[in-house]
């Protein structure tokens, strides 16, 4: 599905269902990026902002973020730790879409599940778009 | 990281144990590569240049890392569980920058026999801009 234009994301829009593997290696590669923690690595957990980070990441493959954006503001709960090697589902809809003088606003909401189903993480993320 | 701190080692007006990190353009790079996210105003240094920011910026989840990478250091598996931030990014951070994440405990209330411990957090530059700020609660 090609991505969605952001001239065409509306409250209420709902981004297709996404899945991704936090795999060691996946892991590995977000500790090295982030630099330290590798504690993650040897007690076989993922830091809870890597589960955030691809769910956006993910969300945000499904429509054309315009160049210039920015993060603005962020709000996560953890509500289940997940172990390496979980496969999440994540899904997202547009919460807020405003226009502020030379900037839209767009407030995005965010849930992830592992593969029993069970929320492990929900949010919300605005982020900063030039108009 | 499986422990929960104990309730009685934690007190109203205690400082969180701060997280510095310097911030290179191979960092910002690094991040990318491993989330995914190729924002040119991350990536692009001529791109970032002629933007209002002036030059290339670090993704704001690699500086809220810092941040949940010192909750994990005080409260455990209470933050990879039972852990709720809300934060606004309020400068860049940019390639040369010294960020230090810190934090401090501004009370503990019961809720249902529950203890949740609510924290102030931020995030500072080397001149003492603040580039992160907002508040975490910790279920205990």
């Amino acid at each position: 599905m090609p991505p969605t234009s952001f001239d065409q994301l509306a409250v209420g829009h709902e981004f297709p269902s996404t899945s991704y593997e936090l795999s060691e290696s996946v892991i590995g590669k977000y500790l090295e990026a982030v630099g330290g923690q590798q504690h993650f690595l040897t007690s076989g957990i993922v830091p809870p902002l890597a589960i955030a980070a691809y769910a956006m990441t993910a969300l945000s493959q499904s429509f054309s973020v315009p160049k210039g954006a920015i993060h603005a503001a962020q709000e996560l709960e953890f509500l289940k730790s997940v172990p390496i090697g979980t496969t999440i589902s994540c899904s997202g809809k547009v919460a807020q879409k405003v226009q502020r003088g030379q900037l839209y606003l767009l407030v995005l909401e965010i849930s992830a599940l592992n593969q029993d189903k069970e929320k492990v993480l929900s949010g919300k993320a605005t982020v900063a778009v030039p108009v | 990281m499986d422990q929960k701190p104990k309730l009685s080692d934690i007190h109203q007006g205690d400082s969180l144990p701060s997280v510095v990190k310097q911030i290179t353009q191979k960092d910002i790079n690094l991040y990318a590569e491993a989330s995914g996210d190729f924002n040119p105003i991350h990536v692009d240094e001529s791109f970032a240049a002629q933007t209002p920011l002036g030059g290339t910026i670090a993704h704001g989840m690699l500086i809220l890392a810092y941040i949940s990478e010192m909750m994990t250091e005080a409260f455990g598996q209470s933050w990879l569980s039972g852990g709720k931030l809300s934060v606004r990014f309020k400068a860049p951070a940019r390639p040369g920058d010294t960020i230090t994440a810190s934090g401090k405990i501004d009370s503990i209330e019961h809720k249902e026999g529950i203890p949740y411990v609510n924290c102030s957090i931020e995030s500072c530059n080397q001149k003492g801009e603040t580039v992160i700020t907002g508040g975490a609660v910790v279920k205990l």
